[in-house]
């Protein structure tokens, strides 16, 4: 033999080792297991009659289609769910649960038999109480108790149901997110979007349909996991755009590259991945051509959509919006944009409402007015917008943090707070909900006195997240996705939809 | 004491095996009666010998189901004089199955009489206990279409002060959510809560309520105890009561439970009286925007033919024909995609063709989708000459016309739809002196005429700093 005859030899076998070596473990357990099921539930199903076989599993997504548009499982009042969450927790004390006892009670010391066996991020030993900072009124025919901190929302009580009964199981910031947006505190599992989209697709295929929008100057502590796919196909996971220059970076083509070159080159990569699926069927590389065709479509509809310019200077000056920042205001604006084009599911997160008095600007009674004032206006609009645009009754609307705030003045290692501020509460906060088939000018659940523990109706993020799919049209105890051999759910095995505040 | 006690919480469990038990003789024996009948055909004559059999079993079972549904009878948790007839037509029952049995054994000719006796006996007794457990309307409530009774709302008080708290207020809560269980026909736990003597009376626990404190009586306790707690009422899988009748009741019986007092002669804390006034105004019954009656499948030739064009057909939810179509993606709507969805018109609910090029021609097309409950033509160039041809959509219930030029003129021609829920009229053009004559002339509609503004306030634009600390 050659040295030539050798060496290709060599290349040749290699080249077979590699094949081989694609061939894992995981690879054979898997398809034989496959294989073996296959044969074993096509002989029980040929015993009875292939009629009878229909499948009850409640959502059939295409792989080479995942986000076809699909129904929910029943006639749902709401289309879409825009999701305003003030990460870092906003304090219900100054904003909608009105305490006047816990004003009279300003600066004694807090009973120890409520604090005993609680855990707290930063007070230890002893706190005082602290009075509400806000002054409150009652408002609308409701007669909703909302304070002087949201002059604007205050004007539209009627349009929507507080839930003051919530309550949480994580008391620092990422947990408590990922528990609200995903069903469980630590990562890997779905966002809602991601479930929604599964369940629902997305009605106009040239844009996703669950995008989110961040302000405040910072993305949640959560990060990207909060509007993850966790086991659900990545193409439900959240888009993240932004409402400051491209919505998405890299979206318009490079100088020199046409809509055309464009088009082939996409082509070419759809062509091989097509390829490697019909070697590999990893459903995965279906749900990767399918984002490269969005991906395409979308750098025609994204920046046209995302394009706040052209709405009426009235609409402007409703919401409070200057184009080209970025912003609260900006986002809200685009949510309700998005949702008119058929998105499913706008998640905003806001930034800066962690109110620990360490400084003015986590004082509630200077950085928190100043947020307030940042977020007021602008979700005031939305409502009246989605309403007078015949929207509300369809899109639902979410308003809260992922925490409530202590009655009590923080102390950090005894020191009290330089500022007026309050720490991380599970036991207490707010949440509100409007549009959607939820009923306006209507309260849930009650706290006591000082507004420390829930004394009726309470409420837990599984709740929030059952209403939600209830709405969609879905049954958050049968809406589930077969992973690591069971099925799972939204809400684990909890959840209650809120009937009281549905309409 | 003790063998006392056990022999009780048996005959109990034996009881609680009635309900399942009964199926038993009523299926065996009629079938006894099926082959009886079927064996005096020659070709089936083999059956005689099973004829027996069944009967036998069919004598046991019923045997076993009188003693089980007499012990059953005995937590008095039932009517007592339907129960005397359910058993006595029960014991009935099981002596003619015993006769026929016997008749049937000693090949005597009169049998096949009994067993024509027994068939109609049976079928009572079953109705009878039927009428026990699901109430003495379970036959027929699927044809009454009384929506009232299923909403289960209270009516609107005309005047809250001025009403009876018991007959207008509590009892109402008491008819929806209690009556399934404690009423003259069914008592459990002994409680019947249909008139004011059993109500003070209690259950087989003793009272249910102590009068002026709320705090301390047992039927406000359990209301308030978790939904899974085994003592809550109503039981978790029925209708639960709303957040509000819970605060009524706790009112009504820290006030002294009374039942001919009116609502301004009790004392009302401040907390009450938002809820008492809520009980005022009118609930606005929602109407379903899908119909009720099913639907056949629509065609998937056409639905096929409609989604290749882009335009999304889905049905409203899996468990319904009954689709919805939107436009999103669809930059020109054509004639021929409004033909289309002629096709599905039986099944067309919801149409979306918002922000497209609709004219009133293409219009015409439209009004001929009869069955829509919910249309949106918001952003289109239709007009008021169009317009008038939706007076054919006599199911329409929404209807968004913002961003046209519709006029009030345009508006009037919808006068004589009944279902008319809401119409979004923002940016139309209307004059602002003609809304109240519209209003007047849709007294049940929703007419949203948009145009919302928030106002400018100095606080928006302003910064809290740390001077100015004092708010």
């Amino acid at each position: 033999m050659t040295q030539q005859e050798l060496n290709s030899k060599k290349i040749f076998e290699e080249a077979r080792e590699a094949v081989l070596r694609q061939h894992t473990r995981r690879h054979f357990l898997k398809e034989s297991a496959m294989g073996l099921g296959a044969l074993a539930l096509g002989s029980i199903l040929g015993s009875c009659g292939r009629g009878s076989a229909k499948q009850v599993s409640t959502i059939l997504y295409d792989p080479a289609n995942p986000l076809a548009p699909r129904p929910p499982m029943f006639p749902g009042k709401a289309k879409s769910v825009i999701y305003l969450h003030m990460a870092g927790a906003p304090s219900q004390l100054e904003l909608f649960d009105y305490k006047p006892e816990l004003a009279k009670l300003d600066g004694q010391e807090c009973p120890p038999s409520l604090m005993e066996g609680k855990k707290f991020a930063f007070i230890r030993g002893k706190a005082s109480l602290l009075a509400p900072q806000a002054k409150f009124a009652q408002h609308g025919q409701s007669g909703l108790w909302i304070s002087n901190y949201l002059p604007h929302f205050s004007t539209i009580a009627d349009e929507v149901a507080i839930i003051k009964s919530m309550t949480t199981d994580q008391f620092n910031h990422a947990p408590a997110q990922l528990f609200m947006h995903t069903g469980s505190p630590r990562l890997g599992r779905p966002a809602i979007g991601a479930w929604v989209t599964y369940g629902l697709g997305t009605e106009n295929q040239n844009l996703p349909g669950y995008v989110v929008l961040t302000s405040g100057g910072n993305d949640p502590d959560a990060g990207k996991s909060a509007w993850g796919s966790g086991f659900l196909p990545s193409v439900y996971q959240g888009v993240q755009c932004r409402s400051e220059g491209d919505p998405v970076l890299f979206i318009n083509d490079p100088h020199g590259m046409d809509r055309d070159l464009r088009r082939a080159s996409i082509d070419a990569i759809n062509k091989i991945n097509q390829h490697q699926h019909e070697e590999y069927k990893d459903p995965e590389t279906l749900s990767r051509i399918s984002q490269y065709e969005m991906a395409y479509k979308m750098q025609i509809a994204a920046p046209q959509v995302m394009n706040i310019n052209d709405e009426p200077q009235y609409i402007h000056d409703m919401y409070g919006t200057k184009p080209g920042e970025v912003s609260f205001a900006n986002n809200v604006l685009l949510a309700r944009r998005l949702v008119e084009k058929g998105v499913r599911f706008v998640q905003l997160f806001d930034w800066g409402w962690d109110s620990h008095g360490t400084d003015p600007q986590t004082a509630l009674d200077i950085g928190m007015i100043n947020k307030c004032r940042k977020v007021d206006k602008a979700m005031t609009a939305l409502i009246l917008d989605l309403k007078q645009r015949g929207m509300l009754d369809e899109t639902l609307v979410i308003w809260g943090g992922e925490f409530g705030r202590t009655p009590m003045q923080e102390n950090r290692e005894l020191v009290t707070a330089p500022f007026k501020g309050r720490d991380h509460h599970t036991d207490a906060f707010c949440i509100w909900m409007a549009g959607g088939g939820i009923r306006g000018g209507s309260t849930y659940g009650e706290t006591d006195e000082i507004g420390y523990n829930v004394i009726s109706g309470r409420t837990e993020p599984f709740d929030i997240q059952a209403t939600i799919l209830n709405q969609l049209g879905f049954d958050h105890e049968k809406f589930t996705y077969e992973f690591q051999g069971r099925p799972f759910r939204l809400t684990d095995v909890k959840g209650r939809v809120i009937e009281e505040i549905l309409a | 004491m003790i063998i006392v006690a056990l022999l009780l919480s048996i005959s109990e469990v034996i009881g609680n095996f009635h309900p399942v038990l009964v199926h038993l003789p009523i299926g065996i024996l009629l079938l006894a009666g099926l082959f009886q009948l079927l064996s005096l055909k020659p070709q089936f004559s083999s059956l005689h010998a099973a004829t027996g059999i069944a009967l036998f079993w069919g004598m046991i079972s019923a045997i076993a189901s009188c003693i089980s549904g007499y012990l059953l009878s005995q937590s008095g948790d039932y009517d007592e004089e339907l129960v005397n007839t359910h058993k006595w037509f029960g014991i009935s029952t099981a002596f003619i199955s015993l006769i026929a049995y016997l008749f049937n054994r000693w090949e005597n000719v009169f049998a096949k009489w009994v067993i024509l006796v027994m068939i109609p006996s049976i079928i009572v007794t079953g109705h009878l206990g039927g009428s026990l457990t699901h109430g003495s309307d379970y036959l027929t409530k699927g044809f009454s279409n009384n929506e009232a009774s299923t909403a289960g709302e209270m009516k609107p008080i005309a005047d809250v002060q001025e009403a009876n708290v018991y007959a207008d207020i509590i009892q109402p809560i008491f008819e929806n959510k209690c009556y399934t269980c404690h009423n003259k026909r069914k008592r459990k736990g002994g409680l019947r809560l249909d008139e004011p003597s059993f109500i003070l009376k209690g259950g087989k626990d003793g009272e249910v309520i102590k009068p002026g404190n709320a705090v301390e009586s047992d039927m406000i306790k359990r209301i308030l105890l978790p939904r899974n707690d085994e003592d809550h009422m109503p039981p978790k899988e029925k209708p639960q009561l709303r957040e509000n009748e819970i605060e009524i009741l706790h009112w009504w019986v820290s006030t002294g439970a009374t039942f001919d007092k009116k609502t301004k002669e009790l004392e009302q804390p401040e907390k009450i009286k938002p809820i008492l006034l809520s009980l005022q105004k009118e609930v606005k019954k929602v109407m379903p925007d899908v119909p009720q009656a099913p639907v056949a499948e629509a065609d998937e030739k056409a639905i096929r033919k409609l989604q290749e064009r882009g335009i999304v057909v889905l049905p409203v939810g899996q468990n319904t024909n009954y689709l919805k179509a939107n436009f999103v993606t669809v930059d020109s709507v054509t004639i021929d995609d409004i033909a289309l969805l002629l096709e599905i018109k039986k099944q067309l609910v919801w149409l979306d063709l918002s922000g497209n090029e609709i004219s009133d021609t293409i219009l015409t097309y439209v009004s001929r989708l009869t069955n829509l409950t919910r249309l949106q033509l918001d952003h289109t160039l239709i007009t008021d000459k169009g317009i008038a041809s939706l007076e054919s959509l006599v199911d329409l219930q929404y209807l968004n016309l913002v961003g046209t030029i519709i006029t009030a003129k345009g508006i009037l021609q919808l006068k004589s739809l009944p279902r008319l829920q809401a119409i979004y009229l923002y940016k139309t053009f209307i004059n602002s002196a003609e809304w109240q004559m519209l209003k007047d002339n849709f007294p049940k509609v929703t007419l949203d005429t948009g145009g919302y503004s928030v106002p400018i306030l100095e606080t928006d634009t302003t910064v809290v700093t740390l001077p100015a600390k004092k708010n």
